[in-house]
């Protein structure tokens, strides 16, 4: 098939992607140059990508309000980002996220965003994230309001093939619209924020083997890093690890695709995590949730058949977001067991060692609200904090599995977003923004809010560099 | 699809629906409706009433949702609890004295063995009931009319002089009874199967009242509605005020006139600069704009869905909504011209028909769209009631 050149005069800027980093850079250059086209994969009805199933943003301020009270430092927000997996991987370019942290939200206000307090059950997120009204769509559906109010182009149903390249200046994009076959785009400057490949399974293969299977993705299957291999294959030098995504635990009932948060599980704090031979793996109460849910659906790809099994008591019940599918529910911890399919006898000596291992104060002095000290003793691995005893019927049981929501392997970029290659020079004119870039600042942990503001941080840099571009090139 | 379920089904979907609801909250800002769910532990079929008529039907929370169809999960907030709110309309209503056969003969007794039986045979006893109270209405009024015509001693412009005021006050008053009546029975039904609290509680009603008058939920926490199309627009919030509010000004003038004839012994016809008439005149304009203003929305709002979209609400409550707002429109025009027409040979004719369309809707109010009005201020007192509470905990 030959492919159709567009006959229209080239887009100063062409941003590749249709959630949050591509609707703020291409926003961004619009209010610096006039002709800005975004391409979205998705149809209308689904657009948005991963961002349509995110909440809040995790940003630096230094006075509290009324949707985010108390301070939230920069120091702080370092620490916690440190404090996750094996922290930052360049530390230059996540200390520049850090701090452009702060200008985001008054971004976001002013581009349409409106706010809400902290949904309720989301312990521990209210001083430090700012939940947006409605959620991620609705954050899509205000960006994108905003967009087309000021005159940029949108296409839907729009899939980036293949990237041309003549020197170190992108010349065009090859892009298929269903019927409407392939065309080529030119473009003075081009904005590549379309996500990881978390939805390829074929390439997590590659670094996961057969476990791949059994990961579930919790956004769309568009995400296949089609664009990110056409930037490989063009010399681009990749960033952040192989292995590194941000996953967490999922409902194992869950679709293969697209889950999004209702069918997250809460329940691990509250709980004891038992892996298929019905024992516990991982200590369920090592820190505040928001800084240790995404370290779970790692711990459940990492056991036999990449599955796990929360399980917990009427005690506790209430005290977390209700599982979608609903949790199994017996009059004793066998009856559980027997309902997951886990050996009875296994589980019930688990449940009885943890019992036996938890103080007897525990009941008393256990509060969710904060890191409460109720530990087990003599106990492998521990639990640290919240270990109450699971004694109350009747009992209650979840499978889960990982589901990851973004891979961190992506492209290097410099200060602008411009995205670097393997023999040390940049493109020109070619930029990253979002999960597609985000292993330059996380590694292997992830803490909660934060791809909003990777997506928001580079979004500006990316759209503003590529705007520049465009008018070096014109 | 909700559209057409018996409740049963239809509770097995809001139910489904309300449970992924219940494990995201993205919505939680946008009204009552999903804090009250929150606070439910497991969703009951009275439960999921209440929160139907808790609903005032903004859209945003369709507009918000990731889940929202093509999605697989196929979560419609609106369109589900739209179909709830139907069936309470229909199914809350007392049982009519006369028997099923007779309310079958409005039109749909052959449903009543078929499929979805409860809520076709609640539908169809609706339909009947409407139209007998409706027939039987009118025919007071003529009776009442024939039997009292009006005097000519009355002054010119008065609607004495086409029927006199003992026959006007039990022509009107006999079917707004009925209504108050049939209407109290539907309230104490829905009361007692959706667990309502509050309506002791001086607090509850405050807040219940405060938020009807400002329409607090049709607000989207500053979002505005999602409608008549998906973008924010404040149009239907500005647009239900002024009917609401130019309703209450018409019964205002009705009570300012009563004031004026039977204690300060003013007979009619008052003149423009008088109570009776200017809030007469200001809520007759205010229903004329707010109804005209609202069938325009609704045509829109059904225009805007794109051919294989999923509706937004449940297609027979829609075409309540349209007669509501028809019903409506025309005792506002109808009264608009009596006071207009008053001097003219044109005043019987005009007042006979304004008189005949109050007494036919006064009748007929319990069997339509009307009832919403009962329905979400007890809703909203209940949430009240359960939201203080709920704050509370949360604060202790």
């Amino acid at each position: 098939m030959s492919d159709r050149v567009s006959a229209e005069a080239p887009w100063d800027v062409v941003v590749i992607g249709g959630g949050n980093a591509a609707l703020v850079a291409a926003i961004t250059a619009r209010e610096r140059v006039p002709r800005v086209l975004l391409l979205e994969r998705a149809p209308a009805a689904l657009r948005g990508g991963n961002t349509r199933h995110t909440r809040n943003v995790r940003c630096v301020h230094d006075a509290g309000d009324v949707y985010t009270p108390g301070v939230y430092s920069r120091a702080e927000l370092w620490d916690d980002l440190c404090a996750v997996g094996d922290g930052p991987s360049s530390e230059e370019l996540a200390a520049l996220t850090v701090r452009e942290s702060a200008s985001v939200p008054p971004w976001m206000a002013a581009h349409g965003i409106r706010w809400q307090p902290p949904l309720t059950g989301t312990l521990h997120l209210g001083r430090t994230n700012r939940f947006f009204l409605g959620g991620g769509k609705a954050l899509v559906n205000s960006y994108y309001r905003t967009a087309l109010r000021a005159g940029l182009t949108v296409s839907y149903d729009c899939t980036v093939e293949d990237i041309s390249v003549g020197g170190d200046r992108c010349t065009g994009l090859v892009v298929s619209r269903g019927p409407a076959g392939r065309s080529l785009i030119s473009a003075r400057a081009v904005v590549c924020a379309c996500g990881g490949f978390e939805a390829n399974l074929d390439w997590l293969r590659r670094y996961w083997g057969d476990a791949a299977d059994n990961f579930l993705v919790r956004g769309p299957a568009t995400n296949d890093g089609r664009v990110l291999a056409a930037l490989y294959a063009l010399g681009a030098a990749p960033a952040g690890q192989e292995r590194g995504f941000h996953a967490v635990a999922i409902d194992a009932r869950s679709p293969r695709f697209d889950g999004g948060i209702a069918t997250r599980l809460d329940s691990i704090p509250f709980s004891i995590v038992v892996n298929s031979a019905g024992r516990r793996f991982y200590d369920e109460g090592e820190e505040l949730w928001p800084k240790r849910y995404a370290i779970w659906g790692r711990n459940i790809a990492g056991q036999p058949g990449q599955i796990a099994y929360s399980i917990w008591d009427s005690a506790v019940n209430h005290l977390f977001l209700p599982p979608m599918y609903g949790p199994v529910r017996a009059g004793d911890v066998a009856g559980v067991a027997r309902a997951l399919g886990l050996a009875p006898d296994a589980v019930t000596a688990t449940v009885a060692g943890y019992n036996r291992a938890v103080a007897s104060f525990a009941p008393s002095r256990f509060d969710p609200s904060r890191l409460d000290g109720c530990a087990t003793a003599g106990l492998v691995p521990p639990k640290s904090n919240w270990a109450r005893p699971i004694d109350t019927p009747p009992f209650y049981g979840i499978a889960m599995r990982p589901g990851i929501t973004f891979t961190f392997m992506g492209v290097q970029v410099t200060r602008e977003a411009r995205v670097m290659r393997t023999d040390g020079g940049a493109f020109r004119n070619v930029f990253a923004a979002g999960e597609i870039m985000s292993g330059n600042v996380l590694s292997s942990g992830y803490l909660g809010g934060f791809g909003l503001t990777i997506g928001t941080v580079w979004g500006r840099i990316a759209g503003a560099s590529a705007a520049a571009a465009a008018g070096e090139a014109a | 699809m909700t559209e057409g379920l018996p409740f049963d089904g239809l509770f097995v979907e809001v139910s489904r629906q309300l449970t992924i609801c219940n494990a995201c909250r993205y919505c939680e800002g946008y009204c009552a409706v999903f804090p009250a769910l929150e606070r439910l532990a497991e969703i009951t079929p009275g439960d999921a009433t209440h929160l139907a008529d808790l609903c005032h039907d903004c859209r945003d929370c369709y507009t918000a949702c990731m889940y929202a169809p093509p999605h697989e999960f196929a979560v419609n907030v609106p369109a589900a609890l739209s179909a709830v709110r139907r069936h309470t309309y229909d199914e809350y209503l007392p049982r009519p004295p006369w028997p099923p056969w007779a309310a079958g003969a409005a039109g749909a007794a052959g449903a009543a063995g078929a499929a979805g039986a409860a809520g076709a045979a609640g539908a169809a006893r609706r339909r009947g009931a409407m139209l007998a109270a409706g027939l039987a209405a009118v025919c007071v009024l003529a009776l009442a009319g024939f039997l009292a015509g009006g005097t000519g001693t009355a002054a010119a412009g008065s609607p004495y002089r086409v029927i006199a005021y003992p026959a006007l006050l039990v022509a009107v008053g006999l079917p707004a009874l009925w209504s108050i009546v049939v209407m109290t029975g539907a309230a104490v039904r829905y009361w007692r199967a959706t667990g309502g609290r509050g309506l002791t509680s001086p607090r509850a009603l405050l807040s219940a009242l405060r938020q009807a008058a400002g329409l607090r939920n049709l607000r989207g926490g500053g979002a505005d509605c999602a409608y008549p199309t998906d973008e924010p627009s404040a149009a239907r919030r500005r647009l239900h005020g002024l009917v609401a509010w130019g309703l209450a000004a018409c019964v205002g003038s009705t009570v300012a006139a009563a004031i004026s004839q039977d204690i300060a012994g003013d007979a009619p016809p008052y003149p423009l600069l008088s109570a009776p008439v200017l809030l007469g005149v200001i809520g007759g304009a205010g229903m004329v704009l707010g109804c005209g203003g609202l069938l325009v929305l609704r045509r829109a709002a059904a225009g805007a869905v794109a051919p294989g979209d999923p509706p937004r609400e449940d297609l027979a409550l829609a075409r309540r909504g349209y007669a509501l707002l028809t019903g409506l429109l025309l005792l506002a025009v109808t009264g608009l011209l009596t006071l207009m027409l008053r001097d003219t040979t044109a005043f019987g004719p005009v007042l006979v028909i304004h008189l005949a369309a109050v007494v036919a809707c006064f009748a007929i109010a319990p069997y339509t769209k009307f009832t919403h009005v009962v329905y979400r201020f007890l809703a909203l007192v209940h949430d009240s009631a359960e939201s203080a509470d709920g704050n509370h905990r949360s604060r202790a």
